[in-house]
């Protein structure tokens, strides 16, 4: 999962000094007294200094480490191009803070026009920097202690750190927890510092030193912030607007605007690693698109011959090709969308599922009577449940209500809805219920015409499209974040459109990934679409493949009119209804099989498509026509558990954001 | 300037359900779907409108209401000329979010002077007959929080939304006036810049 940036703090001292210098002029300048830290920020170990009255909480800035190896390879910039650094810092005088607490390298004494006021010549001295990327710490007594940190550059030039009020002893401490210090040979003073994780950071350090890395850094010289941002998306502009309004009217809480800041640095987690080799790679032939044909949808009959006496699912691989191809007839959906979904495991026999519908429909109940059984008193005590049930209430009078099911006023459909979102608040309260998942819903009780059966589906489907609800969204970023890298292989000159439009960040997608193109085509298209995607072919991630394949409709009007960032929304907001399911399947099925036969596919591609996951060159499609057995079984069919119940989607879902 | 159209961008906030795009739609197409879905992500209509002798574009955003889609919704409210926080008569909890609503705006929208950005409440589902707010209450309520034109309407029936799109309009060409005293025209043009049509938040 990718998780938040979690910072922990592992050690905290105040009332370490820095005893700041002026070289030339001598001016006396007061003792700066600041405080401490050892954090853990994702793993990588790191030690901060930060001046008092900082009003900028280091825990919120962007840290160098491998979630942010842009930041890093700005900061590992060699001495000459420092000036250039501190040139910036002047014209992105808010951006400041942050950009100071990454350069660990900067020398306190090195910029001294006088430009800054007076809180930035505070956090002028603070410094951030990696324990993988200190060398030494010398020690030195003068009737206190102070520390000496040499970093493995040596051009860096860190103030001595002057514990007056004791405290360095267990700072060492601390440090040894996470690397070994030992003494040097010709100076008991200087410890050496070598990380645990050695090897790692060694690799890193390999990585920017690659030819590819200069590319990335002249754009740094030219505007940190810009590259280091802009690869992410434009969204984060507006981000930065936010942050640089703060400076100019204090009127909003530091804590809030981390807020903001964390959530770009969690896209950028992502992005950050790909961006050397997007920098690189400008333009791949992609060569040409195969034409592909869609078949019939899977009949009655064929589904029963796929059926063995006992009523287990035979040649289940070749099973979903012909539903991926076709799709399923609608008599066929409700049965196959059981097993599609993995509430059946496809090798269950008739009687195991009797069983386990039996336990099931018991378990359903038992969580349908917890919220039924609530009174208005407990209700009243209970606003979480409150929220929830006003806010079901609400959509569910809104969702589908043309369709025959659900339209018309005490439609029983429209109860079933209720109950079963409801019911799925008790099954996963932490969730509860988030606008869309009555879409998600909707078609699925259309299908199982059953209370017990459509909750179960409902809940595999969630399984996979749960991190879209979840609090930070992180199944929306990550998805738009991947869709980024698929349009920009597709097309540069589309990608580049977008991002000049402000649009790169892709906004314009959200309602499409939120809810998997529910309320973009027709109610029967939507049941199409589903099923085919629920095979979990041709690859991984299939649904951004169909965003491609949709926006490479779009592209042409997009740039010919030029659309700008509010007529790209409109225009995509428009599409709705007007799309068809099958010419948009045999697109994308298309440009699948365009970037698996591309043989310098970037390695982020093909992670976010799982090509790699395949045997090297094979197609999980072409098996079908050959009976040989190996038909590479992408995702081996779980066994059979009829008491759990089966997931094998959800680790697909949840594949490339760990 | 008068003679030039100018492009304003209002927004509607407000709790879900309360009929945020009810309201656009009426307004827009004069058109009512009391089984409108739920809005999801954002979506925004153009209307031409003069007003007071001003050619106005208006450009109308209606966003998802749920506070779980905060981050994605509140890049929006940047460049906005107005906003119109609504709630509906009917539901107690989308009145007493209002001032939430408020104040997520002003944080969001980088409002310069949030004191005097013109606001308008809609308390809209007049139709209905069980209200859980009442017009005193909600007037007070406007009194107290910067002196607001409020209006009571119904995307069902119409009532109200013309006008409290209008009032909108006069409210933000009111300010532009008083800044066009106050300012030098060069700087005027500067902060009028995203109103030259197709551009907004960016």
């Amino acid at each position: 999962m990718a998780a938040e940036p979690v910072q922990k703090v592992l050690f905290e001292h105040d009332g370490v000094f820095i005893h700041p210098r002026s070289d030339e002029d001598a001016i006396e300048q007061d003792l700066l007294s600041g405080s401490l830290r050892i954090v853990d920020k994702d793993g990588d170990i790191a030690v901060e200094f930060r001046p008092l009255e900082d009003a900028v909480d280091p825990s919120n800035m962007l840290c160098a480490g491998k979630d942010s190896s842009s930041v890093m390879a700005w900061a590992q910039c060699s001495g000459s191009q420092y000036q250039q650094l501190s040139e910036t810092q002047h014209s992105y005088e808010t951006e400041w803070d942050m950009v100071n607490a990454v350069s660990f390298r900067r020398k306190p004494c090195a910029s001294r026009d006088g430009a800054l006021n007076h809180g930035h010549e505070r956090s002028r001295w603070a410094f951030t920097f990696c324990l993988s990327d200190l060398r030494s710490v010398t020690v030195k007594e003068e009737g206190w202690t102070f520390l000496l940190f040499e970093l493995k550059e040596s051009c860096t030039a860190l103030p001595a750190l002057h514990f007056h009020q004791g405290g360095s002893r267990e700072f060492l401490d601390g440090l040894r927890r996470f690397a070994l210090l030992s003494e040097a040979t010709d100076d008991d003073t200087c410890l050496l510092v070598s990380c645990h994780n050695r090897a790692l950071c060694q690799s890193f350090e390999n990585l920017l030193d690659d030819n590819s890395f200069g590319l990335v850094h002249q754009k740094f010289r030219k505007d940190p912030y810009v590259t280091t941002l802009g690869g992410f998306s434009k969204v984060t502009n507006y981000i930065f607007d936010a942050f640089r309004g703060t400076e100019e009217q204090h009127q909003r809480p530091p804590e809030e605007v981390a807020d903001l800041l964390g959530e770009v640095i969690q896209g950028l987690e992502i992005n950050q690693q790909e961006e050397p080799g997007f920098e690189v790679i400008t333009r791949i032939d992609l060569g040409a698109r195969p034409q592909v044909t869609r078949a019939e949808p899977l009949s009655v009959e064929d589904w029963t011959q796929h059926q063995d006496p006992e009523g287990r699912m035979t040649r289940v691989p070749q099973l979903k090709k012909v539903i991926f191809k076709g799709g399923l007839s609608h008599a066929v959906r409700r049965d196959a969308w059981k097993f599609l979904l993995g509430y059946f495991p496809w090798n269950s026999s008739q009687d195991e599922r009797k069983t386990l519908l039996r336990l099931k429909t018991d378990e359903y109940f038992r969580m349908k009577l917890q919220w039924k059984s609530i009174s208005d008193e407990q209700e009243r005590r209970n606003s979480r449940l409150r929220d929830y049930r006003s806010l079901i209430e609400k959509d569910v009078n809104r969702t589908d209500r043309t369709n025959r099911f659900y339209e018309g006023i005490d439609n029983p459909g429209l109860v079933l809805l209720n109950d079963i979102l409801m019911t799925y608040c008790m099954y996963d309260f932490d969730l509860g219920y988030v606008q869309g998942m009555s879409d998600l819903l909707s078609p699925i009780l259309y299908v199982m015409e059953n209370e017990v059966d459509a909750f179960w589906c409902f809940v595999s489907f969630m399984d996979q499209m749960h991190q879209n609800f979840e609090e930070q969204m992180q199944g929306m970023k990550t998805q738009l974040i991947q869709l980024g890298a698929l349009l920009r292989l597709l097309d540069l000159s589309f990608w580049n459109y977008l991002e000049s439009q402000d649009s790169g960040y892709l906004y314009f997608c959200f309602r499409w990934l939120l809810i998997r193109f529910k309320r973009e085509l027709s109610f029967q298209d939507v049941l199409r679409l589903w099923e085919v995607m629920w095979t979990g072919l041709p690859c991984h991630n299939f649904h951004l493949l169909v965003c491609c394949a949709i926006l490479d409709s779009e592209k042409q009007k997009i740039m010919e009119e030029n659309y700008g960032f509010n007529e790209i929304l409109k225009h995509i907001n428009e599409l709705s209804m007007k799309l068809d399911v099958e010419d948009i399947l045999q697109k994308a099925e298309g440009i699948g099989l365009q970037m698996r036969s591309c043989k310098d596919l970037p390695d982020s591609v093909s992670s976010i498509l799982g090509f790699e996951a395949d045997v090297r060159g094979s197609d999980p499609m072409d098996s079908g026509s050959a009976p040989a057995p190996r038909a590479s079984p992408r995702r081996p069919d779980t066994c059979s558990d009829l008491h759990g119940h089966l997931r094998e989607t959800t680790s697909h879902a949840v594949a490339f954001m760990s | 300037m008068t003679t030039k159209t100018s492009l304003l961008k209002v927004i509607l906030l407000g709790d879900g359900g309360v009929g945020k795009s009810s309201i656009m739609n009426r307004y827009v197409t004069n058109k009512f779907d009391a089984h409108l879905f739920h809005t999801i992500g954002v979506e925004f209509l153009n209307k031409d409108l003069e007003v007071d002798g001003h050619q106005v574009t208006l450009q109308i955003w209606d966003t998802a209401g749920q506070e779980r889609f905060r981050s994605l919704r509140t890049p929006f409210y940047r460049g906005s000329d107005c906003c119109l926080l609504t709630f509906s008569v009917d539901d107690n909890q989308s009145f007493l979010n209002l001032g939430n609503w408020k104040k997520e705006f002003i944080y969001y929208a980088d409002v310069k002077e949030p004191e005097k950005f013109p606001f308008v409440i809609l308390g809209n589902k007049l139709d209905v007959t069980e209200r859980q707010v009442s017009a005193e209450e909600a007037q007070q309520w406007c009194k107290e929080n910067g002196d607001y034109p409020y209006y009571e309407t119904s995307a069902k029936d119409a009532t109200n939304v013309a006008v409290a799109f209008q009032e909108a309009v006069r409210r933000v060409l009111a300010m532009d006036e008083r800044t066009d005293h106050l300012i030098p025209t060069d700087t005027v043009k500067l902060h009028r810049k995203p109103r030259s049509a197709g551009t907004c938040c960016s």
